[in-house]
């Protein structure tokens, strides 16, 4: 088919393109396109956005710098903002402490096992982000049931507050419903080290302890490193989960993005910090990709 | 060689998948200091005994006793042997140093023992300016030789090579060929050398082990697999041979008579009691060596072969002759000469005589 119309096109050189020749622009057209038009252009709005002002309800298509110099000057922001990159930094610690075993026994399976438990791990990310909020909450609640079980079995005698409405139940919930994200990548970097390095590890005299530090871990850290950059960038763009199980004390960024575009109807200011917000995420992301970069050199 | 210089001794091992047999019935003592080669044709169990010896699996039958001692249970990490693998298998993310070294540092070995100990090692392979290098920035040959100085440095009864030239290409695989078999003579360390390549194990061994189909064909010294071998398909496995079927004559013990269709053929039976005491009448070949047969009515020989050239191909050092017997047009014998430069005497169509010597031709059973 294709080769005919190359044909015709090499008989006809001068008449007009050949739709072989424009078939490649078109695909070029729609490949930039699409990025361009659905990723890069809403992201450059929102950097020319970041530098208007509000007056009154009305936007002043007047440029201007006062954003961001409120970010940095004004004291709620910032102390917010450093909360937040710790929250998340600390929910994609522990997703990975939890991922990694679970990526581990992972990899002793074979066969269909294997592939049951992978299922089954990747089950909750077809369901409903809100569902699984709403379940994490039936757990957390001051009547929930962590509360009730702990009441049950004694070790408490009236409902515990600590994981009810506030940041650590925003960590609890973001560790929970992330993990499955942080497994992947760890079980993908475990799934490349070749079995012979672990016999040569063996070989030389290693204990199996001495073969998982000395060989496994380190031979994983790519994964693990883009596993944590990963569950980060998820993490700190989330603004639903803190607003559902957060209550008032747990108020992180992505919360105050949302009320300026909400509530507060400060557009240009949730711009600039929308901004803020995509640089620390571009640098999280560099910074998990630049470990699995220079490990590929080695390889 | 007596039973102290014994370092190894599989008896009766056998190694199945299921109801799949790789390994029937292995009987071998691997002897202190030797250099032994485990020579075979892809899926014939090398590589298997290898393994079952370094304990990467375990064999269904069997024993395989270091000191008199069944080593079948111990783990992997506890034997006295350092494995060189086929595609090296060293650690990506340690340099040159932090490879050779791990067998020492597993063991808690003082940090300054191991730096000096590895700055020897790397001596030894010539890799010396090499240390801080890791792996990806090295060569197939200088991979190998880190390899090889990570298995030596912990100073092990037994080396365990497994096809370790196989990646490399022709030239510098003679090169570590020799270098290998000056290392072992170096450090005097047992090597067990695991190749499907005959030219290879004949080079490096002192003891060529001939595996096919799981089952030991023969062990002997290159010198005796290659002009002694014991059944058909050792004679056949190294490079051109003639065999000439027939059935066993009478023996004065120290040669034997075989009845071919190309008349009888006297072949020497000392140092193969089997073939000595085989039944008269039973079927069995005459092998020669195509460079142990002479041309021409005046070479002295007990065995004399009228035949027509068929082919004559030169092969630089040497020219092969293919010719057919007058006497069994089925049979097909090669002559192998030096080569001359102003050509090869003969021509396609000659009839010459194919002389063989009693004491060139063996026997093997059919």
């Amino acid at each position: 088919m294709s080769s005919r119309v190359a044909d015709a096109g090499v008989e006809a050189p001068a008449a007009h393109p050949s739709p072989s020749r424009l078939v490649p622009w078109f695909a070029a057209l729609a490949a930039y396109a699409v990025p361009i038009w659905f990723v890069l252009a809403p992201m450059a709005l929102f950097l020319g956005y970041s530098f208007f002002s509000v007056d009154k309800g009305n936007i002043v298509f007047t440029p201007t710098v006062a954003n961001y110099v409120r970010f940095f000057t004004d004291p709620v922001f910032l102390p917010i903002f450093w909360r937040t990159c710790l929250l998340c930094l600390a929910v994609a610690v522990l997703c990975v402490l939890f991922a990694f075993p679970v990526a581990y026994f992972l990899t002793t399976l074979r066969g269909r096992r294997r592939y049951v438990l992978l299922v089954l791990l990747l089950v909750p990310l077809l369901m409903s982000y809100v569902i699984k909020i709403y379940a994490v909450r039936s757990i957390l609640g001051g009547n929930g049931m962590l509360n009730r079980a702990l009441l049950a079995t004694g070790l408490i005698d009236k409902p515990s507050m600590l994981f009810v409405f506030n940041l650590n139940a925003v960590l609890l919930t973001l560790t929970v419903l992330l993990i499955p994200f942080a497994v992947l990548p760890i079980f993908l970097s475990l799934e490349r080290i070749p079995k012979a390095l672990r016999h040569a590890s063996a070989d030389l005299g290693a204990s199996n302890a001495q073969t998982f530090w000395r060989v496994t871990v380190p031979l994983s850290l790519p994964g693990t490193l883009s596993a944590m950059s990963f569950v980060f960038v998820l993490a700190i763009g989330d603004f639903l989960t803190p607003q559902m199980v957060g209550g008032q004390s747990g108020f992180t960024f992505g919360r105050i993005i949302y009320s300026q575009f909400g509530t507060a109807f400060n557009w240009p200011f949730g711009a600039a910090l929308s901004v803020i917000l995509a640089a620390v995420v571009i640098i999280a992301i560099r910074l998990g990709g630049r470990v699995e970069s220079s490990r590929g050199r080695i390889q | 060689m007596n039973e102290a210089g014994v370092l190894l001794k599989l008896r009766s091992v056998s190694k199945s998948y299921g109801a799949t047999a790789i390994l029937h019935d292995i009987d071998l003592d691997v002897r202190d200091g030797e250099f032994i080669t485990i020579l075979g044709p892809s899926g014939s169990g090398k590589t298997t005994i290898l393994r079952l010896i370094g304990g990467f699996t375990k064999p269904s039958g069997g024993e395989i006793l270091l000191d008199g001692r069944d080593i079948a249970a111990m783990p992997i990490n506890q034997r006295p042997f350092n494995t060189v693998f086929q595609d090296y298998a060293l650690f990506p993310h340690l340099t040159v140093e932090g490879n050779v070294g791990y067998g020492l540092a597993v063991r808690g070995t003082p940090r300054a023992e191991i730096a000096k100990r590895v700055a020897d090692a790397l001596e030894l392979v010539q890799l010396g300016p090499l240390g801080k290098r890791f792996p990806a920035q090295l060569s197939g040959g200088q991979r190998q030789r880190v390899a090889l100085a990570r298995a030596i440095i912990c100073r092990p009864r037994l080396i365990l090579l497994d096809e370790p030239l196989a990646a490399l290409d022709v030239e510098l695989r003679r090169h570590m060929q020799s270098f290998l078999k000056s290392i072992q003579t170096e450090i005097r360390t047992t090597f067990l050398f695991v190749t499907h390549d005959q030219e290879e194990a004949i080079a490096m061994a002192d003891r060529i082990c001939v595996m096919n189909g799981g089952r030991i064909q023969q062990i002997g010294s290159p010198h005796e697999v290659y002009y002694r071998p014991s059944c058909e398909f050792v004679a056949k496995f190294f490079g051109e041979n003639n065999l000439i079927p027939g059935t066993l004559g009478p023996t004065d013990g120290k040669t034997r008579s075989i009845d071919t269709a190309a008349g009888r053929v006297i072949c020497a039976v000392d140092g193969q009691p089997d073939m000595a005491a085989a039944p008269e009448g039973s079927p069995a070949f005459a092998v020669c060596r195509p460079e142990a047969v002479t041309i021409g009515d005046d070479a002295a020989g007990e065995n004399r072969f009228p035949v027509s050239i068929g082919q004559v191909a030169f092969a630089g050092a040497s020219t092969m002759a293919t010719a057919t017997a007058l006497d069994d047009p089925g049979l097909s014998l090669k002559a192998r000469m030096p080569s001359r430069p102003g050509g090869a005497s003969l021509r396609p169509g000659d009839t010459v005589t194919f002389v063989v010597p009693a004491s060139t031709c063996r026997l093997v059973p059919a």
